[in-house]
């Protein structure tokens, strides 16, 4: 291949995957380069897609039989836990049925797999249908620079050429540092670590325990004791016949505590409500990998260079506001963008650095950056020992009296509630909580 | 339903180059940084595949054979001891997820 390429996506995840069918739909020449022995075959989520895009990726989706997705969520539930109780919030709808859904909960390695698939036929229809490859098996080693721009990547001794260069390598961004958009030592600050299981069942079972119905499907965040007091919270969601449960666990916090993340995540399936929720299933993968936690201060400042632009969690680009886990959407949008940058360069025949910032303003612009902007005091409210700790126990100390039924006189819920603050916290701590509370949500 | 033990945990996982009896090793550690100025050698506890563990001297040993890429010990380790590349797909180790 000695041709020069109009762009080179590094990673075919949702990111570069993304990008890579909207560079196919509008006749673009690139080479998506994937170190895994498919797409998807490296990659870790917890996970749902949140959010419609995948329908503008992917048209219809809901009609493909052999789709990569497994189920569509129409089942929303929050619980806290302490060591003994569980109390939930849920949220459960009919008007989650129809498509396009409002989010899909997906195996990467599947799923993935999948969307590459649909990248391949837009390959198929564009007009460079023999010069636009999805090439797996291979590591990008370097980004390939002349002066200040991006010229293309090398991979061992071969070296590949292109007029833009999109970075879509996920969070462990090594390439993305190379080219010093980001340190090259980055803290554990803003990092999580995520390990989790998948768990097999008979599809029946796991249909009537879960009340699903069809490919309806339900996602379980918690927050408390399912991390033993580490920063974090816990998953639960479920797929065709199986379902992923796992524990997002803050990579200093765990530090400090001298914590081993499988003996949490061992303790958490051994909590007595989860317990009961999980029995009698197989499990059939162990997995972990690194998350941002959609701090900020943990996005590299510029995600463009000349000839350069960088998506996905490579950009750390994830949020958790207390609503939604959100990552792989972002990955979407931002893959979009990117590519709609340089479709746009393209026409123009610029790929400076001037036109690569557009990609930046556009992301900017997007809801990605204003939800990551607005939101983040939510996001250091969850990360606030009050929240995660002393507001679970609160809250199932109370559910537990409330929920009490003794032969003797009752006291009043709101008593019980003092007791419960009382026993855990104290009411100053909680309207300052409150406050900070209504005001990031 | 039974608790996993991490090495049962780690046995369903499909690792690359497996037939292999020599693999280039993705992450090279320090262990003399671990073993002499490291104050809380994280990596031993923090690390989801154990791939970091101490003898009974409290000496830390690394090996990347159960490396299943995630990425932690290259943020939990803020002593320059660990130096983190991806695994070469022909020579290296590494994971192929079966779910993901």
């Amino acid at each position: 291949m000695d041709e020069k390429f109009d762009c080179i996506i590094v990673g075919a995840g949702v990111a570069g995957l993304a990008a890579a069918m909207t560079l196919a739909r509008n006749n673009i020449k690139f080479l998506l380069i994937e170190k895994g022995e498919f797409a998807g075959a490296k990659n870790v989520s917890g996970g749902v897609i949140w959010g419609q895009d995948l329908a503008k990726l992917v048209p219809e989706y809901w009609k493909d039989e052999e789709a990569g997705w497994d189920r569509f969520i129409n089942h929303r539930r929050l619980t806290f836990i302490d060591e003994e109780s569980a109390f939930s919030l849920d949220f459960k709808s009919r008007h989650f049925n129809e498509p396009p859904y409002s989010g899909v909960i997906v195996l990467r390695s599947k799923f993935d797999r999948w969307l590459a698939n649909k990248v391949e036929d837009a390959i198929a229809e564009s007009e460079y249908s023999m010069d636009s490859f999805i090439a797996t098996n291979i590591l990008v080693e370097e980004i390939l620079m002349e002066g200040d721009k991006a010229v293309g990547i090398r991979t061992g001794d071969e070296k590949f050429y292109a007029d833009n260069v999109i970075i879509a390598e996920g969070v462990n961004n090594l390439l993305t540092r190379q080219a010093g958009l980001q340190d090259k030592y980055v803290p554990a600050d803003h990092i999580l670590t995520g390990v989790k299981e998948i768990i097999r069942y008979e599809r029946s079972v796991l249909e009537d325990r879960f009340q699903l119905n069809g490919l309806s499907g339900m996602s379980n965040e918690f927050v408390g004791y399912a991390t033993r007091g580490v920063e974090g919270g816990g998953f639960l969601y479920t797929n065709r016949d199986t379902i992923s449960i796992g524990l997002v666990l803050g990579l200093k916090d765990l530090r400090d505590k001298e914590l081993k993340p499988y003996d949490i995540l061992n303790d958490f399936k051994a909590h007595p409500v989860i317990k009961d929720t999980i029995r009698g299933g197989e499990v059939v993968e162990y997995s972990a990998h690194v998350v941002s936690s959609g701090d900020k201060r943990g996005i590299p400042e510029k995600l463009y260079k000349g000839g350069l632009l960088v998506c996905g969690e490579a950009a750390n680009l994830l949020m958790n506001a207390g609503k939604a886990i959100q990552g792989m959407d972002y990955a979407m949008r931002s893959g979009i963008l990117a590519a709609e940058t340089i479709i746009e360069a393209k026409s123009k025949n610029d790929f400076s650095i001037t036109q690569m910032k557009k990609y930046q303003g556009n992301l900017n612009n997007s809801y990605i950056m204003k939800d990551i902007n607005n939101f983040q005091d939510a996001v250091q409210l969850l990360h606030n020992p009050v929240m995660y700790q002393k507001v679970p126990s609160l809250i199932n100390h109370f559910g537990r009296n409330f929920f009490t039924i003794k032969n003797e006189p009752t006291k009043k819920s709101r008593e019980m509630m003092g007791e419960s603050v009382k026993a855990h916290s104290s009411y100053w701590e909680l309207i300052k909580l409150g406050l900070k509370g209504a005001r990031s949500l | 339903m039974k608790l996993l033990t991490l090495p049962e945990r780690l046995g369903l996982i499909s690792y690359r180059n497996q037939a292999k009896s020599e693999i280039k090793p993705h992450i090279r550690v320090e262990t003399e940084i671990c073993n002499t100025v490291c104050p809380h050698k994280c990596t031993t506890y923090v690390c989801p595949a154990n791939c970091y563990t101490l003898d009974e001297n409290n000496h830390v040993h690394f090996q990347v054979e159960d490396c299943i890429e995630c990425g932690t010990c290259m943020y939990a380790c803020d002593q320059g001891a660990v130096t983190w590349e991806f695994p070469d797909p022909e020579t290296g180790r590494g994971v192929t997820w079966n779910f993901g």
